[in-house]
């Protein structure tokens, strides 16, 4: 980097040089997530060889880990959109630099949630029975099910972000192709799709982005309203409740932007992005944090409150004993990490202090894993008849898939991160641009820079 | 269709696949080539060839078989059987509290279930738990299959196979050295088993013991008296499970259920008298919880107050027990035994129920008459209580028992055959039998499965199931049932009289000349039947309807088979005459016994494992115990507050000592039991008997002295004294019921009597009838179909014996789990039975029994949450489960509110020979799979074909489902409710009648009919119920 701020040449140095030679500390990574990948694939694999049995789940918390595991992930994948599409539409410029690895970070998400109701299915090799493909018994999977718009509502998700990222990704292919040699010159020369930078193009460009993210943007919404039908749809006292998608929506942007912060401050420091990803960023994306976390705890608040207005004796015990019952526990955790933690996030100092940034963030992901415990486990294991009221305790096949997919999305992100460009190179080329356009004009904006990157 | 004499014995497979099938006369099938791989001949050899390869045949020979690939037709059809079609047989069941005439329902050759004989002369009311699971017994993987002889050497303990060649010349051998001191210990028979038992062991110089650890010693006489509660107003027992394991269960719970219908006008009010309210104490009106062995006294003080109240004479063995005196030593509230005393007297028709097992203390035999006596105060005598309505067969006492091992011990016994009994368990070890078996020089055992008494003796010779015998019994009232072989033995076994026919014959023992002239035992039976029921074709009669009502059996026309006219019974049989007399109960006799110790322990037996022989039947190690729902294991009952006093918990080991042993066992509070007494479970902890029995759980008789009723020679199961302490550790408590209370959910009801009265009054005073849950219910299948098949459940029947729940395992493939499995709540019953404890306005609770399986929704949640459609609606209102569709989401389990699905978490298996009881009509389900109750929808689809073919819609009362046709108190009725005039749709009017969570809307087609009690109950629930019979 060079000077107070970086020119042109520099972005396209600076942001295509993750992608080569990536050094031993990288392949360490690499190896441990691809070693957890071989434990939950394995342990996956034992499961399906031995049955579903050997997970903890039972009768009556028929999910567990599993279906929490698909929402916590799926909530993830809901801050990559946000910060691309709406943030985008709203014109909030400081997304540009995040919204590359959010992106990402959405794919790679829908990637790892979307094999969990597979990992969850008793008989996995018949999960084609969801898809309405053309049965010679003319059977078509049950439209009215949560399950089957989970389907298409994960689907299409899945579908237009990767085509969204995709499509941010074009011109960054070209400059990667014009930097390659051999395989990369022609594998990110098809990538490009031929891009040449005419006006022409970067018109035609500029549109379809703008229409991509008009399309993506109600899906922000949808996905995650749909997720939550899985739960509000049925009829079990802590699952069916109309506030729910809201609910689950405000608590994937929660989820999902604090994920985004926890992976951009490790990878801003490694791949010395400190003049792109700046305090600012960060700054932004913990008061979206802060008011999501009052959306999720005011939630909270209203799920308890209306159990209680209700009068409905059923639904008064179903909420007493999850907070009072025997995952009082997950409960409290769940209120902790996402109601109480995150309102340090008022103090400046915190909102720009990255390590208690990062940590406060990992408090978020744990609260928001939680969170979906507890709904699922609690409602399901004191419902309607006290005679099969029961408990569930995940068994070590559950957590070695859980930490499987961990391993497995971070896996596919680090191999994102030497790839392809973590950083919008368009984007920032075009802000960059502009800002130097205002700093011949001001001076002002240099010395701000230049404190910014300290 | 008449059975053949002889039933079906084509066995395709595995029946017939013993190495040594040709033991059995008669028997010649296709399959009989298959013993051994030298027989293979070039027939079989291609046969083989064609369809599972070459390699196979050697040891597809003898090996359990895979039938998939290895069935073969038969070359020459057999005329009785129809491929697909199942034949039913009657025979009888032995080895439960009562002998059970039944129908086995056999399909090509295997027997796939057992179900009530209805065609019996003599009736029958349900069947058990335990009665269902001999297919258990039957085709335990388990059992001994050929001879063995034992391998002592080096203090080591083997088996050694050998043929029956040998065995049986052993075993003659044997017989003609111990003339004079050989001993043939057997069960409880009865009939011409019994005759031909005692006239075998006179003539080989034998005593012939038959024992039953549950003798009845103490009621004496030369029979067991039989009870007919259904006209009674007020009933009250003494101590005895008569709904559970005394006497005659379910005849019993028959007429109990009776004389407790709402709709006849009188609703007998239950009174029961014991430590702890047992199975027949939980459909108590009211309990007195009188100290463990105290019972009779409160018997004997009623009966002085009755008696003086209706200015009779004093009873003589109750003279001077006062009501004070009774209460004091017993514990109960003065006041309320007065109450009691008062309403007996005021009864007409009351009748009183005797102490039973449990309650069987070192005064037992005083305690019954005390209790007679009573009965004969109230007039119930004669009327309701017939003694000697059974008899008691050769039944010897514990008396005999411990004489037994005192000869053993000091050597006099040369040979001890044990045949169907098993003392080296049912005894208390304190009595010392298996010690006292080293005494005996030569010991044979005629046993099904490796038990503990059979691993004691030198020689096994592995006996038929009943099912593969022939055999007969005395049902009560002199109604006489016939028990034929419905299929040929699934091992290599043989029936133990005709082992003994064998040496009979081989010694020339003087057995009368048509003994020695039958081709086996089956021969002597019916030689024996015939000349009593005076001929051929009555013979065949009997075969078909399984026995033989008193009337037309002559009795004194059936030969005893001695070879003189010497007497009919054996010895040690029938109790003398004069047992009816003896020493009054004394208060201070039973004080003693009650105050020994620190808490007084009851053992008593549960219904599902009866004396221990349950224990090996994985269908009862997973029937929940009807009270405290534990599995797989032993649990000890103490009073929650007991426990808290002693910093106990559900699940903590605990400790008790007796002055004889001590045992270990997961504690579990149990609000109905008292404060000083302490509960433990019989039938477990067995050291031998097979792989579910063995070294699960503890032998509660480790903690008995063997202490015995002086005059009766009963053995004490009451009156021992232990010490409760904890151990530190935590046990393994399997409990498949969570909470016991249903908060007032609407899933379980008890109400008033009174209530209930006056809301039938308001229903019929009103003329409004309560049709909309039918018509509602009707609306929710295809309005072209002429059926919506729905279910009344009442509660009020109910007792919560579980008959149901082993009837529905063995009808539809269910599978057992095993305990690790149950550990996860995993079990797979489509019908389980809520036990809940519904508070009462004194503070104290009655038990409501909830058989509980899925509901049949009119709108149902589970359907549409299924995103493949593998459960859905059909046309006529059921909810159906598509196995081949279901993915396995598991959503619509979590979306059912009643939790009546039932996930496979594994492929489960049926170890063979298991398998071959698998119902054809039933998919076998695999893993990942969902499953629930169909309501026998393979019944119903039978029915259907049937009406079909002859033009008709099917008839009311044509569809029986399981569960309905083995509940001793028809407390289930299935049917079509868009028929107004069915029995469901009469049943599901009745003003008691509710929906399971009926504010949840989802229109169940199972509609509940409400307990009912004679205890005042909170104030919430009348308020209830009144707005319900209202509208």
């Amino acid at each position: 980097m060079s000077g107070n701020h970086p020119t042109l040449a520099d972005a396209n140095r600076d942001l295509t040089r993750p992608i080569s030679r990536p050094g031993k500390r990288f392949f360490i990574v690499l190896g441990v997530t691809g070693l957890g990948i071989l434990l939950g694939g394995g342990a996956w694999a034992y499961q399906i060889a031995a049955g579903i049995g050997v997970a903890g789940i039972s009768h009556p918390v028929f999910w567990g880990v599993y279906i929490t595991t698909f929402v916590f992930w799926v909530g993830i994948a809901h801050s990559g959109t946000l910060i691309s599409a709406i943030l985008y539409l709203f014109r909030s410029g400081w997304r540009t630099t995040i919204n590359r690895s959010a992106e990402a970070m959405t794919i790679f998400a829908v990637m790892t949630a979307g094999l969990f109701p597979l990992i969850h299915l008793g008989r996995v090799w018949y999960f084609y029975y969801l898809m309405p493909y053309p049965s010679d018994r003319q059977i078509w999977p049950d439209f009215r099910s949560p399950l089957v718009m989970d389907v298409f509502a994960v689907g299409t998700y899945l579908t237009i972000s990767a085509l969204f990222w995709f499509t941010g990704l074009i011109p960054d292919f070209a400059v990667l192709r014009d930097r390659a040699k051999g395989l990369a010159y022609k594998a990110y020369g098809a990538l490009s799709l031929g891009w040449q930078g005419s006006v022409r193009e970067w018109r035609h460009y500029r549109r379809v982005y703008l229409y991509m993210a008009g399309i993506a943007t109600p899906l922000v919404l949808s996905v995650h309203s749909v997720v939550s039908w899985d739960f509000a749809l049925s009829i079990v006292p802590g699952w069916h409740s109309t506030i729910f998608a809201p609910y689950f929506v405000a608590g994937a942007i929660f989820s999902g932007v604090a994920m985004v912060v926890t992976i951009m401050i490790p990878m801003r420091w490694a791949f010395g992005l400190e003049s792109y990803i700046t305090e600012r960023h960060f700054e932004n994306m913990a008061k979206l944090i802060l008011l999501t976390s009052m959306i999720v705890g005011y939630s909270y608040a209203t799920e308890l409150f209306v159990a209680y207005y209700s009068a409905d004796p059923i639904e008064i015990e179903s909420f007493r004993w999850r907070a009072n019952g025997a995952y009082a526990l997950p409960f409290w955790v769940m209120v902790f990490c996402n109601v109480v933690v995150p309102q340090a996030l008022w103090f400046k100092k915190i909102r720009t202090t990255l390590p208690a940034l990062f940590a406060l963030t990992i408090f978020v992901n744990i609260g928001m894993w939680y969170e979906r415990f507890v709904i699922i486990v609690t409602s399901l294991a004191h419902e309607y008849d006290p005679a099969s009221w029961g408990l569930y305790t995940p068994s070590w096949v559950e957590l070695a898939i859980l930490v499987g997919s961990f391993c497995w999305f971070f896996f596919w992100f680090l191999l994102f991160s030497r790839s392809l460009p973590v950083i919008s190179i368009a984007e920032v080329k075009e802000h960059l641009a502009h800002d130097l356009e205002h700093a011949a004009d001001t001076g002002a904006a240099s010395a701000n820079g230049s404190q910014e990157n300290g | 269709m008449t059975p053949p004499e002889r039933p079906s014995e084509t066995g395709v497979c595995g029946a017939s696949c013993g190495c040594a099938a040709g033991d059995s006369p008669g028997a010649t099938t296709v399959d009989s080539n298959r013993n051994g791989a030298n027989a293979t001949s070039r027939r079989r050899f291609l046969q083989v060839l064609g369809t599972s390869g070459a390699g196979a045949a050697a040891a597809a020979a003898c090996g359990p078989p895979d039938f998939a690939d290895k069935m073969i037709p038969h070359l020459v059809q057999d005329d009785t059987i129809t491929p697909g079609v199942s034949d039913t047989y009657a025979t009888v069941l032995h080895g439960g509290p009562t002998e059970v005439p039944v129908h086995a329902r056999v399909r090509d050759g295997r027997v796939l279930t057992v179900a009530p004989n209805e065609r019996f002369p003599g009736g029958t009311q349900g069947l058990s738990s335990l009665n269902h699971s001999v297919l258990q017994d039957l085709y335990d993987p388990d059992r001994l299959s050929g001879p063995r002889r034992a391998n002592r050497q080096n203090g080591q303990s083997g088996w050694d196979g050998a043929s029956w060649d040998e065995a049986t010349q052993a075993f003659t051998a044997a017989v003609a050295g111990a003339a004079g001191s050989a001993v043939l210990l057997t069960g409880r028979v009865t009939g011409v088993t019994a005759r031909f038992l005692a006239a075998w062991a006179r003539a080989a110089g034998a005593e012939h013991i038959a024992w039953e650890p549950f003798g009845h010693e103490a009621i004496g006489g030369s029979g067991y008296p039989g009870f007919d509660l259904s006209g009674a107003d007020e009933i009250v027992c003494f101590g005895a499970d008569f709904l559970g394991t005394w006497l005659d269960p379910e005849g019993m719970a028959a007429s109990f259920a009776e004389a407790r219908t709402v709709e006849g006008g009188s609703f007998a009010k239950f009174t029961f008298v014991g430590p702890r309210l047992s199975l027949t104490g939980t459909n108590a009106d009211e309990w007195l919880e009188a100290r463990a062995g105290t019972e009779a006294l409160i018997a004997a003080a009623v009966a002085n107050e009755v008696a003086a109240a209706r200015g009779m004479p004093a009873p003589a063995h109750a003279a001077g027990v006062t009501v004070d005196r009774a209460a004091e030593v017993s514990g109960v509230d003065a006041d309320r035994i007065r109450r009691l005393a008062e309403e007996l007297a005021g009864s007409s028709s009351a009748v009183a129920v005797p102490p039973g097992i449990e309650s069987q203390g070192p005064d037992a035999q005083a305690a019954q008459r005390a209790v007679e006596e009573l009965n004969a105060v109230l007039g119930a005598s004669g009327r309701a209580v017939v003694a000697d309505s059974r008899t008691r067969g050769v039944n010897a006492g514990h008396r005999e028992m411990s004489r037994l091992v005192e000869r053993m011990r000091s050597g006099q016994v040369g040979l001890l055959v044990t045949a169907g009994a098993n003392p080296a368990y049912a005894l208390p070890s304190a009595m010392g039998f298996a010690d006292a078996m080293a005494g005996v020089a030569r010991k044979f055992a005629l046993a099904s499965h490796l038990d503990e008494t059979a691993a004691l003796a030198d020689w096994i010779l592995p006996a038929n199931h009943a099912l593969e015998s022939w055999t007969d019994a005395e049902v009560g009232s002199g109604h006489m049932a016939l028990g034929q072989p419905v299929m040929r033995p699934v091992f290599d076994t043989r029936q133990r009289e005709d082992v003994l026919l064998d040496a009979a014959r081989q010694l020339g023992l003087a057995l009368s000349a048509e003994v020695m002239a039958a081709d086996d035992y089956a021969g002597v039976l019916r030689s024996a039947w015939t000349a009593g029921l005076g001929g051929d074709d009555q013979w065949r009669e009997a075969l078909k309807t399984g026995g033989a009502a008193a009337d037309s059996l002559d009795a004194a026309a059936m030969p005893d088979f001695a070879a003189d006219t010497g007497g009919a019974n054996g010895t040690g049989g029938e109790a003398p005459a004069e047992a009816r007399e003896g020493t009054p109960i004394s208060p201070d006799r039973t004080a003693q016994a009650a105050d020994a110790g620190e808490l007084n322990l009851v053992v008593y037996p549960t219904p599902q494992f009866y004396d221990g022989r349950g224990a090996n039947r994985s269908w009862m190690q997973e029937q929940p115990d009807a009270i405290t729902k534990v599995v797989w294991g032993s649990w000890v009952e103490l009073h929650p507050e007991t426990a808290a006093g002693l910093g106990i918990g559900r699940g903590d080991m605990v400790r008790l000592t007796s002055a004889a042993g001590q045992i270990e066992a997961p504690a579990y509070p149990y609000r109905g039991i008292r404060r000083d007494t302490v509960a433990v479970p019989m039938g477990q902890g067995h050291t031998a008997y097979g792989r579910n029995a063995e070294a699960r759980g503890v032998n509660a008789l480790d903690l008995l002295a063997g202490e015995t009723d002086p005059e009766s020679g009963a053995l004490a199961y009451a009156g021992t004294a232990v010490t409760v302490e904890r151990t530190g550790n935590r046990g393994r408590l399997i409990v498949t019921q969570g909470a016991l209370d249903d908060l007032d959910r609407e899933i379980a009801h008890a109400v008033n009597i009174d209530e209930a009265m006056h809301a039938a009054e308001l229903a019929a005073e009103s003329h409004e009838v309560d049709l909309t849950q039918v018509v509602e219910a009707a609306w929710d299948s295809d309005p072209n179909s002429p059926y919506r098949w729905g279910m009344v459940i009442d509660l009020n029947s109910c007792t919560g014996c579980g008959a149901c729940v082993t009837s529905c395992y063995a009808e539809n493939n269910i599978p057992v789990v095993g305990e690790d499995q149950a550990a996860l709540r995993r079990e797979m019953s489509w019908l389980r039975i809520h036990r809940f404890e519904e508070e009462t306005a004194d503070g104290g609770f009655t038990t409501v029994h909830q058989p509980m399986a899925c509901q049949h929704c009119g709108d149902a949640p589970c359907e549409p949450v299924c995103p493949v459609y593998a459960t859905y609606h059909n046309p006529e209102g059921l909810n159906v489960q598509v196995y081949n569709r279901c993915v396995g989401t598991r959503y619509c389990a979590n979306n059912c509110p009643y939790k009546v699905r039932r996930f496979n978490w594994f492929t489960y298996d049926f170890d063979y020979p298991l398998n071959l009881q698998l119902n054809p009509d039933i998919t076998v389900r695999e893993v990942g799979v969902m499953e629930k109750c169909t309501m026998c929808v393979h019944r119903i689809n039978r029915a259907k074909i049937d009406a079909k073919e002859e033009g008709r819609t099917v008839e009311d009362g044509e569809i029986q489902t399981a569960c309905q046709s083995s509940c001793p108190t028809q407390a289930i009725t299935f049917g079509n409710l868009k028929d107004p005039d069915s029995a469901v749709s009469r049943a599901a009017r009745n003003v008691r009648g509710y929906h399971a969570l009926g504010e949840l809307g989802v229109r169940p087609a199972v509609t509940y009919l409400e307990a009912v009690t004679h205890a005042e109950m909170p104030a919430s629930g009348h308020a209830d119920h009144a707005g319900r019979a209202e509208h």
